[in-house]
C-alpha cells in the first residue's frame, strides 16, 4: 500500500503533507507519548519487521501487514499515529519503500485512516462479539478503507481526472479480500495479549 | 522490551526472506497498488503513474537490499538495520526507566 515517488502530482503531495502535519499536531496534543513511549517504540519495531513478511495470494497479488488497527487497539489511535509514522519514516528514508513526496499520503492511509477505522470498529463491536471477532473486523476494515483511500489518492491526478473510477474499485476489491489476513493476524495477536498480557491492551 | 519480545523480533527478521524474497519472487510480487497503477496507465494509454524510485534514489539499501549481498541476506541485514534504529531510539527515549511494569 506504499505509494512510491512519482505517483502524486505536486499539489496532491503538498496537500497530503499538510494534512499529515496538521493531524500530527492534533494527535500529539491528544496522545500520551511519554506514558506510552515504550509500547510505541516496541510496536514500531514489531510492525516494521512484520511488514517485511509479504503474503502471496493466489492470482498473483500479494500484501503485507499494515498493523494500523492493531496499534490503535493496543495504544489508542493518536499514539498509533506515531507508531506508524516511525515505521513509514524508516521505510521511506532508509529503504525507499514508499516515497518522500508521497509520505503524507502514506501516513494518512496507514497512520491516520487505518488506526481510526480499526479503533472505531473494535470499540463498537467489542461488547457484542468478543475480543477475537471485533479485532478481526477492525483489522479487515482498516485495510479495506485505507486501501480505498490510497486508490482515491493515486486516481485523483489532474493528468488523468477519471483515474479514480478505475483505481478505487480495484483497490477496494483487492483489499477487502486481502484484508482477511490482516484481520486474522490482528484478531490472534489481540486475543493472545488480552489473555496473557492485558496490561498492554488499552481498549 | 522483554527478552521474549526481542527473540520474537529476531525470529521474524530471520524468517523474513522466506516471505519477502523467496515467495515474492515465486509469484512475481505484485501489490494491489501496482495492479491499480497498471490499470490507470492502460486506460490512459500513456504513463500517468510513473514509479521514479530508482531514478531518484539516495539510499544504498533500496527495497531492502544491501550492495554486494544476495537478496535473501540483504533482506535479513535490512531487517536488522531497521530494528537497530528502533532499538537506539528505545534506549535513548525509554532506557531503564519508565517501563510498563509487568504484574505476572
Amino acid at each position: 500500500m506504499h505509494i512510491p515517488d512519482g505517483y502524486l502530482d505536486p499539489i496532491s503531495a503538498g496537500v497530503t503533507w499538510a494534512i499529515m502535519l496538521a493531524y500530527g499536531y492534533y494527535a500529539y496534543r491528544h496522545s500520551e507519548l511519554q506514558k506510552y513511549m515504550e509500547l510505541v517504540l516496541s510496536l514500531a519495531a514489531a510492525i516494521f519487521v512484520a511488514q517485511m513478511l509479504n503474503w502471496p495470494i493466489p492470482g498473483g497479488t500479494s500484501l503485507h501487514m499494515v498493523g494500523g488497527a492493531l496499534a490503535a487497539i493496543l495504544v489508542g489511535p493518536f499514539n498509533a499515529f506515531f507508531v506508524l509514522l516511525l515505521v513509514l519514516l524508516v521505510q521511506a528514508l532508509v529503504f525507499h519503500d514508499g516515497g518522500v513526496t508521497t509520505l503524507g499520503a502514506n501516513v494518512i492511509n496507514m497512520g491516520v485512516i487505518a488506526p481510526l477505522v480499526g479503533y472505531a470498529a473494535y470499540k463498537a463491536l467489542r461488547p457484542r462479539v468478543g475480543v477475537f471477532w471485533s479485532a478481526f473486523v477492525a483489522g479487515w476494515a482498516s485495510i479495506t478503507v485505507a486501501g480505498t483511500a490510497a486508490g482515491l489518492e493515486i486516481g485523483l491526478s489532474p493528468w488523468f481526472p477519471y483515474g479514480w473510477t478505475i483505481s478505487v474499485p480495484a483497490m477496494a476489491g483487492w483489499h477487502a479480500l486481502l484484508g482477511l489476513v490482516e484481520g486474522a493476524i490482528t484478531g490472534f495477536v489481540v486475543l493472545y495479549l488480552s489473555k496473557r498480557a492485558p496490561e498492554y491492551v488499552r481498549l | 522490551m522483554t527478552r521474549r519480545f526481542l527473540a520474537l523480533l529476531i525470529a521474524l527478521a530471520l524468517i523474513s526472506p522466506i516471505f519477502g524474497v523467496w515467495l515474492a519472487n515465486l509469484i512475481n510480487y505484485h501489490e494491489p497498488l501496482d495492479v491499480a497503477a497498471d490499470l490507470i496507465n492502460q486506460a490512459a494509454n500513456r504513463t500517468i503513474l510513473n514509479d521514479t524510485r530508482y531514478q531518484m534514489n539516495w539510499t544504498p539499501f533500496i527495497d531492502y537490499t544491501v550492495p554486494g549481498l544476495p537478496d535473501w541476506a540483504g533482506y535479513i541485514v535490512s531487517a536488522f538495520i531497521g530494528l537497530a534504529i528502533y532499538l537506539v531510539l528505545y534506549m535513548a527515549l525509554v532506557g531503564r526507566r519508565g517501563r510498563v511494569k509487568r504484574t505476572s
